[in-house]
């Protein structure tokens, strides 16, 4: 069904002052093992094809295919140095299309993007280039043959068959808090390719290859010669942030879900009282994020995104993690299950984080908390993480 | 200074109204439709270029009829006048033909000087929509935006953006389009900023409890768009399937200690020490 020519995986691989971000080098490896099956599965050798921007950026190219590539997509230009939407998918897209001395198809077969804002920014417009489509925020995937029956994709005239489309790259995102999981594919219609299939991937999904010193590639370079309409957003400074929250320096961490619900600012401030006499730092679950429970003024810059715990916020893994009122969905867990003591209070016993806690308090957190608070307090002393226990310069 | 604002309705994630299936899959019928929470930062900005500006802001949103509730709410925040694009035919969009049909709308309205989209929905949590949108019309984006001025004589926009560690000062020539982060503030440092602010606010207020007068409903055909690139027909991707993320298996074997019982709990928070001294 497919008309056109489509080869290859491509990854476009951020990098971060000379720095390849660590979900390029997870996705990467990710390619690179579907690939390999992908060629043994279908008998083909279609190849893993890297793309890096900047500015010297030399090391970077060899340095993706160390961990992977078969071929690097260059584009070095003082311009390009710090990541920039427009000249990015301009240039991207004119790899993806155009021909040159590796590349004699139409466009790629798939694409993977970092899950990462400027990730997501350039999978959106360079999608939208590429006239193709593309899931995000995805923690899985896998190629195989697929029969559709679908009401566009599917209709020759007035029917609707089932078709078996092959090669088609599954790509299943967590959705909906992390209760949900969908797949999405990306097909052609009978009248038209949609091609490269493209997601982004979450950091943290997949393991790197073990870096092959030496290992040969070939490297294409893409000129830079954008007009100067392509670089109509100017970059005018820029600042580095002191890190906000940091839930990956202290050694206790007490993070609070929705069995706060009943009483959200006490529920916060018990979990804060808890970490601070624990000498540790308070996060949240997503739950807290999207269920946007109103709290007192003062406790709103402890239920913000920045705290929160899991895929799709900071990963974790203190020394004591306690886990008040949280059910344990699996966004949940990837955050904080390589902590070294799990510590779960909540009253439902069937619930699913008691199947990866070490002690599991069987209670609400409303009542448990006051009364363990004191008692541990003395036992287990972290080495700090919030504000006011910052002070001592630890 | 004329202003577009692209606003979604989400399912109710609070507790108390979201509704799940017994396999954990939210049950989309049984909870109700709000404003996606991220588009009243977006709104906020546009609210902003209003107060110090002055022109017109436009609300847009694709969905049901009944998605004028949306409109509402969002017109609660600022809105002088409120366009929902709604048609079967433009039903099961993913984010591509969301774009399109987006951007039909915007055309019909008249490209504004700003159209500001909020970060991610709620429910899809793409991200993708606003920046595809910006790039079927053309126009500069700015995405991640915490901060900005409009310079009028100049026609640009300066805009702080959050990348990551680190905090990007840009200019773009108007009309440019702004997806604002989360992290987004309106700032009125002057007295009369404020006074307009608080004047701007109780008249949308009143606007929203008579939509009707300002709110209009297209439909594909008033729309300057190829239907092939809208609804499913527009779509590249599909869901194939949602099913409930597998519960995973076991890795640690909790003890289990009654939080009723004094003297469980003591003997909780000493196997808690012995554990972390180990």
């Amino acid at each position: 069904m497919s008309k056109g020519n489509h080869r290859d995986m491509w990854v476009f691989c951020e990098q971060n002052r000379g720095e390849f971000v660590p979900v390029t080098l997870e996705m990467l490896g990710e390619a690179r093992r579907l690939m390999d099956k992908y060629n043994a599965d279908y008998k083909e050798s279609e190849k893993v094809v890297a793309v890096v921007m900047g500015h010297h950026i030399d090391a970077l190219a060899q340095s993706a295919i160390e961990h992977g590539a078969d071929v690097v997509y260059t584009c070095d230009h003082a311009e390009l140095e710090h990541f920039r939407l427009e000249p990015y998918t301009k240039l991207l897209a004119k790899a993806a299309t155009g021909k040159d001395a590796y590349k004699t198809y139409d466009k790629p077969h798939y694409f993977l993007f970092p899950a990462t804002n400027n990730g997501r920014d350039l999978s959106a417009t360079a999608m939208a280039a590429l006239e193709s489509g593309l899931a995000s925020d995805c923690n899985l995937l896998y190629i195989q043959d697929i029969p559709i029956k679908h009401p566009v994709k599917t209709r020759r005239g007035e029917a609707i068959e089932e078709i078996v489309y092959p090669r088609i790259l599954h790509m299943k995102r967590p959705d909906f808090s992390g209760f949900e999981w969908s797949t999405i594919l990306c097909i052609d219609d009978p009248d038209k390719d949609f091609h490269p299939q493209a997601c982004s991937v979450i950091p943290g999904s997949f393991k790197p290859l073990q870096r092959t010193a030496g290992r040969k590639g070939q490297r294409i370079n893409v000129t830079m010669d954008l007009p100067p309409q392509a670089m109509r957003v100017k970059t005018l400074k820029r600042e580095r942030l002191p890190i906000e929250v940091d839930l990956a320096r202290p050694e206790v961490v007490v993070a609070v879900g929705r069995g706060i619900q009943k009483n959200p600012t006490l529920g916060v401030k018990l979990g804060l009282e808890l970490a601070q006499a624990l000498g540790g730092d308070l996060g949240i679950s997503r739950g807290v994020v999207t269920s946007k429970y109103p709290v007192d003024a003062s406790l709103t810059q402890f239920t913000k995104e920045a705290r929160q715990i899991g895929e799709t916020g900071q990963m974790v893994k203190p020394r004591l993690y306690i886990a008040l009122g949280i059910s344990g969905a699996i966004q949940h867990k990837k955050g904080m299950d390589k902590s070294r003591v799990i510590v779960a209070i909540n009253p439902d016993e069937t619930a699913p984080i008691k199947e990866f806690s070490d002690v599991f308090i069987k209670g609400d957190l409303f009542d448990v908390v006051p009364k363990i608070k004191d008692q541990l307090a003395p036992v287990v002393k972290g080495n700090g993480g919030l504000p006011s226990t910052r002070k001592g310069g630890k | 200074m004329d202003c577009i604002v692209l606003v979604k309705g989400v399912p109710d994630f609070r507790e108390g109204k979201v509704s799940f299936k017994e396999d954990n899959t939210l049950n989309r019928g049984a909870t109700p439709t709000v404003l996606n929470p991220n588009d009243q930062h977006a709104l906020r900005a546009a609210l902003s270029v209003k107060v110090k500006h002055g022109g017109n802001v436009a609300l847009m949103s694709m969905g049901p009829p009944n998605y004028k509730s949306i409109l509402r709410e969002a017109m609660e925040i600022y809105g002088d006048r409120a366009v929902l694009l709604s048609d079967r035919m433009m039903g099961g969009a993913d984010t591509l033909a969301t774009a399109q049909t987006l951007a039909a709308g915007i055309r019909k309205v008249g490209v504004p000087d700003l159209i500001i989209a909020g970060f991610k929905s709620a429910d899809g949590e793409t991200g993708q929509t606003g920046p595809q949108t910006a790039w079927v019309l053309d126009m500069p984006v700015i995405t991640h935006v915490i901060e900005f001025d409009v310079d009028e004589k100049r026609r640009t926009v300066t805009a702080q953006r959050l990348d990551g560690q680190e905090v990007e000062t840009v200019e773009a020539p108007l009309p440019a389009f702004l997806v604002t982060d989360p992290g987004f503030m309106a700032h009125y440092r002057m007295a009369r900023h404020r006074l307009k602010l608080q004047q701007l606010s109780e008249e949308t207020r009143k606007r929203a409890e008579r939509i009707d007068a300002v709110y209009a409903q297209w439909s594909l055909a008033d729309l300057p768009v190829d239907p092939k690139l809208v609804g499913l027909k527009g779509s590249p991707t599909i869901v194939a399937k949602v099913e409930p993320i597998p519960v995973a298996p076991k890795e640690r074997t909790a003890r289990i200690f009654r939080g009723d019982n004094a003297a469980e709990l003591t003997q909780a928070v000493k196997t808690i020490a012995e554990l972390v001294a180990r």
